[in-house]
């Protein structure tokens, strides 16, 4: 095996395809009248998972094992590598990207399987049949685009080439696994709905089995996308979070889609209507997850994420056919029975302000699509176009307000219709905060810092522009606004729910204290209430996106010694050191071999009182010396961050040119994840108790361990994200810069920690949900 | 079968533990590569069983689980629409005790769902009627055939849910509905608001009474 391991690789590769290839038979068969088949093509999914699973066990032994004959190996990874980076590397590169994203579907679709024991006997299948179709596709890319065992012509090389830096840090560890899960998580419910409309069960069977799974998928979807954010927060070194690069846009879009679904099936839940429009929703999102994919890994259009391109675009093209076609002819076969039996009765209803939602986040999704691939749209027509952030920035604003007062409105509808007075008072409450959040920001926010209207360039000729300039420039205390009267709706429903839950415990003559009419309220509706907690974060988010309008950015040059002033901040530059080498560096510094660190040490004085040292630096890494990274330092704080990073230091004079900038608000977005996170979590799991049994609780439990994980970890870092603050001299011991770590310095015991409280986690729900099984009713 | 289901049980978890216990040794002993191989070893065993297993089922070599026969009997069309109705209940109340729904929408909307409700009972239990004949004839011959001791009795009592038979009887000729004193439509017995006028069944019984 050690002298085959490429051959045996591949040969597994070939093995995934044909097991593919059998379960998709068997499963067809048992589709088409021979239900006893069903085990084995049940069987034949588990196998093809562990196919998967041994082929990726193959690739991380060639990685821990340095054989650089294998071309992937030599690519990404080297020997001074540890080896939590080395399985990094799994997903570093483009071959084992796609290696790596087969495994997270046969996860998924060995938990589907397992799931499905016992249920929805008739859409089973189809199910196991497309999941089929789908890892087949990824199987035919590997062998044919893109094998991460292919040997290198040259033979094995003495040593490899290492993983792009900007990839070795904390968040691109977690980053891609999470986006990944949300994407493959969008499959199983494609799945489900060619089943559906397969074997004609286009009731509310599929829609209700596919909920917790698209849920699933968007709470992936968001935490994935976020750590990108974070990412290029801290590792790209330009300031900000989000610039509207096409793979950051690619991987938002089906969130938009999959947001849409969410509130649009629980219509059809209640009622027989939107039918057609669930099945577009659901079909839409897989496609834009491979679209995605697509862009990330065809190049089309420049990117950041250039790292990952590759010719293998062709055959994403052709795949995107043949989804676009399957769905496509589908849905037209079906389309008489998938005519709706109801109509929304009322525009004030809640009914009509999904619908009108759904289009706004479909509105949304479709302008970052068009304007994303507008410079290859515009090659159609001779013209090279590029479409710049500033251009996204004017539209998006306007569009993200209709998306987010919205989201305010719908929870003050009740469903079918609603009458003038209970809109009157629904209303009451939410119209006084947003008229107090206006007037309080008026005549405070100027003197924080934050000011209501903001200077904007016109950035059309024409009206249009006008107009955009105007919407823009007000923009920021609009959205403020809005934040006031979305909090005071999530409220008002809180406190609306804990009333009426008093009311009837009084009315049985017992007393519920107001935590307790709290807490039995969210338990016995998680999944209202969560949706609410979701919105929190995303009131949350809008408060720190709205901050980039009052940031501030500053380039400078200084020699040792001087001063600079930017906002409140006074940042004096004390002079820069080479690590490893100089005195003043820690002993992690100092015994780094993979990279020479050159720091810049800067004093931070905020209005005459002294907060500490920021310590920008250039990474020079051994195995790719020509292309010396920027790391970032930075103070953050929930008002505002302070990002400083070093762009040249001259090595005679020291003297050094410096980006400062000063982002208000920017902690907000990661506060709203947690909060999302949470909200999600909390209206995902009971209706995963609505009387299941058996596989359930493993899916819970590792839906558990996943999130309690993530927690965890994130919890676990933030101490060394608070580093900065505390240290009072760069002489001190350890490396100042706040994310820029090797994974060797994570604190491994809160790794560890991390680990238990993860199980701990997954083991409490999945015992307590067996408990629940037993003492509940079904339709409780 | 029954042999079979505990050792499969064990089988279940007892493998994953030998598998982490063997990673953990070999790490130990020969660092991070062996545990790497090690557990491509397990993977590959699976899959191996895994094949084999698939393939005696399509052999049609292996028995059908209890599970599986089961679920070759049930429908769950009615049954996920019956849930969603009852979902759409729940809702109703909820919205009806913070006040978003005025008293006329809600007896209107919830006589509606009652109605759907209740006629998704009925067709899940006719779908259910053979099936349950059925199984009631084979209780009945199996408890004839084994326990030749017991009672005769024995049998109607657990399926009257351990009523007596007079009982039974009694509540099968109870009324189940009670007629509105407004407009005559008929109401459960335990409506508190007629669902044809709406107007209150138990202020009607007080002044009546």
């Amino acid at each position: 095996m050690w002298q085959s391991l490429p051959e045996l690789g591949t040969g597994i590769v070939y093995a995934i395809l044909v097991a593919a290839a059998y379960t998709f038979a068997v499963a067809l068969a048992a589709g088409r009248g021979r239900p006893r088949l069903l085990q084995a093509a049940r069987l034949g999914a588990y196998t093809t998972s562990a196919l998967v699973l041994f082929a990726v066990l193959l690739l991380s032994y060639a990685f821990v094992s340095h054989d650089f004959r294998i071309r992937y190996v030599a690519h990404y990874s080297d020997r001074r590598m540890s080896t939590a980076y080395l399985l990094t590397s799994l997903w570093g590169g483009q071959d084992g990207s796609l290696l790596w994203w087969s495994l997270l579907l046969s996860g998924y679709i060995s938990a589907c399987v397992a799931w499905l024991k016992g249920r929805y006997r008739e859409l089973q299948p189809y199910v196991i049949a497309t999941l089929m179709v789908i890892l087949g596709f990824f199987a035919m890319l590997m062998l044919f685009a893109a094998n991460p065992f292919e040997t290198s012509i040259a033979g094995a090389r003495p040593d490899g080439e290492g993983l792009n830096p900007l990839l070795q840090n904390y968040w691109m560890i977690i980053h891609p696994p999470c986006l990944y899960m949300g994407f493959v998580g969008c499959s199983v419910p494609f799945a489900f709905c060619v089943s559906a409309l397969v074997t004609r069960r286009l009731d509310n069977e599929w829609v209700i089995a596919v909920r917790k799974w698209m849920l699933f998928a968007f709470l992936f979807l968001s935490i994935g996308n976020v750590l990108g954010m974070m990412w290029a927060y801290e590792e790209l070194g330009w300031g900000g979070y989000w610039a509207w690069d096409p793979v950051e846009n690619a991987a938002c879009l089906p969130w938009f889609t999959a947001a849409a679904y969410v509130h649009s099936t629980m219509i059809q839940e209640r009622r027989p209507m939107l039918r057609v429009w669930n099945v577009f929703l659901i079909c839409l999102t897989f496609f834009l997850t491979i679209f995605g994919t697509f862009l990330t890994r065809a190049g089309i259009i420049t990117s950041v994420h250039s790292f990952a391109q590759s010719s293998i675009g062709s055959y994403f093209v052709y795949f995107m056919g043949v989804i676009l076609g399957t769905s496509l002819g589908l849905m037209v076969w079906r389309l008489p029975e998938l005519k709706s039996k109801g109509q929304i009765e009322a525009a004030a209803s809640r009914e009509a302000m999904f619908v009108a939602n759904n289009w706004a986040l479909l509105g949304g999704m479709t302008f970052i699509l068009v304007s994303t691939m507008y410079p290859k749209i515009s090659e159609l027509w001779g013209e090279s176009a590029t479409v710049g952030p500033p251009h996204f920035n004017r539209w998006m604003g306007p569009i993200g307000l209709i998306i987010f007062a919205l989201m305010g409105l719908a929870p003050l509808f009740g469903w079918r219709k609603t009458s003038g007075a209970s809109i009157k008072k629904a209303f009451r409450a939410p119209l006084i905060a947003l008229a107090a959040t206006v007037v309080l920001h008026l005549a405070l926010g100027g003197y924080l810092g934050y000011p209501f209207f903001v200077a904007r360039d016109a950035f059309y000729p024409g009206v249009v522009g006008v107009i955009l300039q105007k919407v823009g420039s007000c923009l920021p205390g609009i959205t403020i606004a809005l934040c006031g009267f979305n909090v005071a709706v999530i409220v008002q429903e809180f406190v609306r729910g804990v009333g009426a839950r008093r009311a009837a415990a009084g009315k049985r003559g017992e007393q519920e204290s107001t935590l307790v009419a709290l807490f039995r309220l969210v338990e016995k509706n998680r999944r209202r209430y969560g949706g609410y907690i979701v919105h929190l974060g995303i009131v949350s988010m809008f408060i720190g996106f709205t901050g980039t309008a009052w940031n501030i950015d500053r380039e400078t040059a200084m020699v040792p010694g001087q001063s600079y002033r930017i906002g409140e901040y006074d940042l004096k530059y004390e002079g820069s050191r080479r690590c490893p080498g100089n005195p003043k560096c820690s002993p992690a510094e100092q015994a780094d071999i993979e990279k020479m660190m050159i720091f810049a040490d800067i004093e931070v004085t905020r209005s005459g009182k002294k907060l500490g040292h920021v310590h920008p630096a250039k990474f020079i890494y051994q195995a790719q010396p020509d292309g010396p990274t920027t790391e970032v330092a930075m103070m953050r704080s929930l008002h505002e961050d302070l990002y400083t990073v070093v762009g040249q230091i001259d090595p005679q004079t020291k003297r050094a040119t410096f980006q400062f900038h000063v982002n208000p608000l920017v902690s907000w977005i990661w506060l709203g994840l947690l909060i999302l996170i949470t909200g999600t979590v909390t209206s995902l799991f009971p209706e995963l108790s609505l009387g299941e049994v058996g596989a359930w609780s493993y899916v819970r439990g590792a839906a558990g361990v996943a999130t309690g994980t993530a927690f965890a970890v994130w919890i676990a870092m933030a101490p060394g994200m608070a580093y900065t603050h505390e240290r009072p001299a760069p002489a001190a011991r350890g490396p100042a810069v706040t994310s820029i770590r090797s994974l060797r310095q994570l604190p491994t015991a809160g790794l560890g920690a991390a680990g238990f409280v993860g199980l701990a986690l997954g083991s409490v729900v999945s015992f307590g949900r067996r408990r629940r099984v037993d003492a509940k009713s079904p339709c409780d | 079968m029954n042999n079979r289901l505990p050792r499969m049980h064990v089988v279940r978890w007892a493998a994953p533990l030998i598998t982490l216990f063997a990673a953990i040794i070999a790490g130990t002993l020969f660092g991070v590569q062996l545990v790497v191989l090690t557990l491509a070893a397990a993977a590959l065993l699976l899959v191996i069983w895994l094949l084999w297993s698939s393939v005696q089922a399509l052999a049609g070599e292996t028995e059908l689980t209890f599970e599986e026969a089961f679920s070759l009997g049930t429908r769950s069309a009615e049954e996920e629409q019956k849930r969603a109705v009852l979902r759409a209940l729940k809702d109703l109340e909820y919205e009806r005790s913070v006040g978003k729904i005025s008293e006329d929408d809600y007896h209107e909307y919830s006589a509606r769902y009652r109605a759907e409700a209740k006629r998704l009972i009925q067709t899940l239990d006719e779908n259910l009627a053979e099936g349950r004949k059925q199984v009631e004839h084979e209780l009945q011959r199996r408890l004839s055939k084994k326990a030749v001791k017991t009672k005769p009795t024995d049998a109607p009592e657990a399926r009257s849910n351990g009523g007596s038979a007079p009982d039974a009887e009694r509540e099968a000729n109870a009324p189940i509905t009670r007629d509105c004193p407004f407009c005559q439509a008929k109401n459960e017995l335990d409506a508190r608001f007629c669902k044809a006028c709406g107007k209150s069944l138990a202020e009607a019984e007080e002044s009546s009474s």
